[in-house]
């Protein structure tokens, strides 16, 4: 059995002596030679740099991965050099005012990341740890010192700060395509909001001694809806009013809606007979849309003309749902107008027509489907459950006898109670007759 | 509620079945309009829509209905509606529709009701 001690004589003989208290590796020579491995040896190509000055910076020993780094040969340093010179002069600066005098405190440095200049110009950034050592009398006796090639986690941190910041600018783009769409959101509301303002009147021209009420219920805030009414006057003691549903939403329908609505109006002028208005309406929109996307609608439309006591109605239906009629006495009914064919499909269809008389205290409500199509929570838990007719007219005959207005706001409440179920279109219109004031002749 | 449509086209003696199933409305209909255009009928033959499995139809599904009848008359053809839901069967009265557009019980009866034009 032999020992390896030769080199390690060799490393104390080279200067600093790191073998102190260390009686000598006693590893059998194959086995050395298997690991290729003795203190020397690691000492000089080990994976990081290693440095032994003297207290006043003088270098006393460098291992030869550090001579590799730097670019230099080993007498250019030993005994010429301080560990200072081999730093850049901001390293420099930072190493006399800081490091020096905490390693003179501390005894030690910990990963201390500093740049060292290489032989041909070149910086090398690296991590820097210290130990001081000390003689007998605490007095220091050199400062060893361990380098770690940080070029690597420099690069590492580089692509990390460069990712942290390509991730701030896509944060950024982000907010700022959200903020535009924001605008762009907002406008298109706008002009929505504009759009179905001016699909409906912006007054209701009753006659005189009716009172007449209408509420507008928009589902969605990006898309106009199809529901359109209107009350207005036509010749002497006459006066017109429809309310319907244009099949579709959106632009499309919008620009149907716009055509229904002047139509009518038009038609009415032309001809005041109802069935008559909505012939009418018929052949423009089958003209018009005739092809393979059909558009329709639902209307009811009625002619008023004044009475003895009231007015009377004279309604034509095409395929909307029965109006409402609220009595005096307190009761609620349908209307039943059964059997007309919606507006614009067919070029001969049939309308339902019936005559209505409103006397005092009476009112008429005409609405759309959003109103009795609301979701509500079914009985026995059934699913997909609808307000339905029965309720509407149950609900309207706790408030009768009422006002176009009383009623309208009476709905308004129940359409809030909806919450959510609501969610398509709703137009109301409410016509009635005012009970003349009881006289007080006391 | 579904949100979506499926259609099933099938070739029968009488002509094509489009098995309608889920929503029929304005984010759907267009869907069954698109069908339409590449269904070729001829002279006598029949359309038949199967609404068994449609859970939901609004106004623009109506109007696709109609544009089916159109195309089929475009053809000389008859279209015929099956299955509707009690609800649909409402508005299809409501609209006037049911007394334009032929309403049988089953696709079965639909076919047992279509006569072969004669050659």
């Amino acid at each position: 059995m032999t020992f390896t001690s030769g080199h390690v004589h060799d490393a104390a003989s080279s200067g600093e002596g790191f073998d102190e208290g260390n009686p000598g590796f006693t590893v059998p020579e194959t086995a050395a030679d298997l690991l290729d491995d003795n203190a020397e040896d690691l000492y000089d190509n080990a994976p990081c740099g290693y440095l032994s000055t003297y207290p006043d910076g003088q270098i006393a020993k460098v291992n030869k991965t550090l001579l590799g780094w730097l670019g230099r040969a080993r007498e250019d340093l030993v005994g010429r050099l301080r560990f200072a010179d081999l730093l850049t002069v901001g390293g420099k600066l930072y190493h006399e005012t800081h490091l020096a005098p905490m390693l003179a405190v501390q005894g030690r440095l910990d990963g201390v990341a500093l740049e060292l200049r290489t032989a041909d110009g070149g910086r090398l950034p690296v991590l820097v740890s210290s130990t001081v050592k000390y003689g007998r009398g605490g007095r220091p006796l050199l400062i060893r010192t361990t380098i770690f090639d940080a070029t690597s986690r420099h690069s590492y941190e580089r692509e990390l700060l460069r990712v942290q910041r390509e991730a701030e600018k896509a944060r950024a783009e982000a907010e700022q395509a959200r903020a535009l769409a924001e605008v762009e959101r907002a406008r298109l509301q706008r002009v929505v909001t504009t759009l179905q303002r001016t699909l409906l009147p912006p007054t209701l021209s009753a006659p005189e001694g009716m009172e007449v009420s209408a509420y507008y219920h928009v589902a969605s805030a990006d898309q106009v809806g199809g529901d359109f009414y209107d009350v207005f006057p036509l010749s002497e003691g006459r006066w017109g009013f429809f309310l319907g549903d244009v099949c579709g939403k959106g632009a499309d329908a919008a620009a149907v809606t716009s055509l229904v609505r002047y139509t009518l109006r038009a038609a009415a002028v032309y001809d005041p007979d109802p069935v008559a208005v909505l012939n009418n309406l018929n052949i423009v929109l089958n003209h018009e849309y005739n092809g393979d996307d059909p558009r329709f609608c639902t209307v009811v439309f009625g002619i008023i003309t004044p009475a003895s006591s009231g007015f009377t109605l004279g309604l034509a239906v095409g395929g909307h749902l029965d109006p409402l009629l609220l009595r005096a006495d307190g009761t609620a009914d349908y209307i039943s107008t059964r059997g007309g064919l919606i507006v614009g499909v067919f070029p001969d269809p049939h309308f339902a027509t019936t005559t209505v008389h409103l006397a005092p205290g009476d009112a008429l409500l005409l609405y759309t489907d959003g109103l009795v199509e609301a979701r509500v929570d079914g009985a026995d838990g059934e699913s997909d459950a609808r307000y339905g007719d029965a309720a509407l007219r149950d609900h309207t005959a706790t408030l009768a006898p009422t006002t176009a207005s009383d009623l309208v706001e009476g709905l308004t409440g129940l359409l809030t109670r909806f919450g959510d179920g609501l969610d398509d279109d709703t137009a109301l219109l409410a016509l009635s007759v005012p009970t003349p004031p009881e006289r007080d002749d006391q | 509620m579904t949100r979506t449509l499926t259609i099933t086209a099938t070739e029968v003696p009488s002509g094509t079945v489009l098995a309608l199933a889920g929503d029929l409305h304005l984010h759907t209909a267009g869907q069954l309009r698109d069908i339409l255009k590449k269904t070729d009928l001829d002279a006598g033959q029949q359309l038949i829509i199967d609404m068994k499995a449609l859970d939901f139809c609004d106004s623009s599904g109506i109007a696709a209905l109609v544009a089916a009848y159109r195309h089929a008359q475009k053809s000389r053809a008859t279209l015929a509606l099956t299955a509707p839901s009690a609800r649909l069967a409402r508005l299809l009265a409501l609209s006037g529709l049911d007394r334009f557009l032929a309403l049988y019980p089953t696709t079965a009866e639909a076919q047992a009701a279509w006569t072969p034009p004669s050659p």
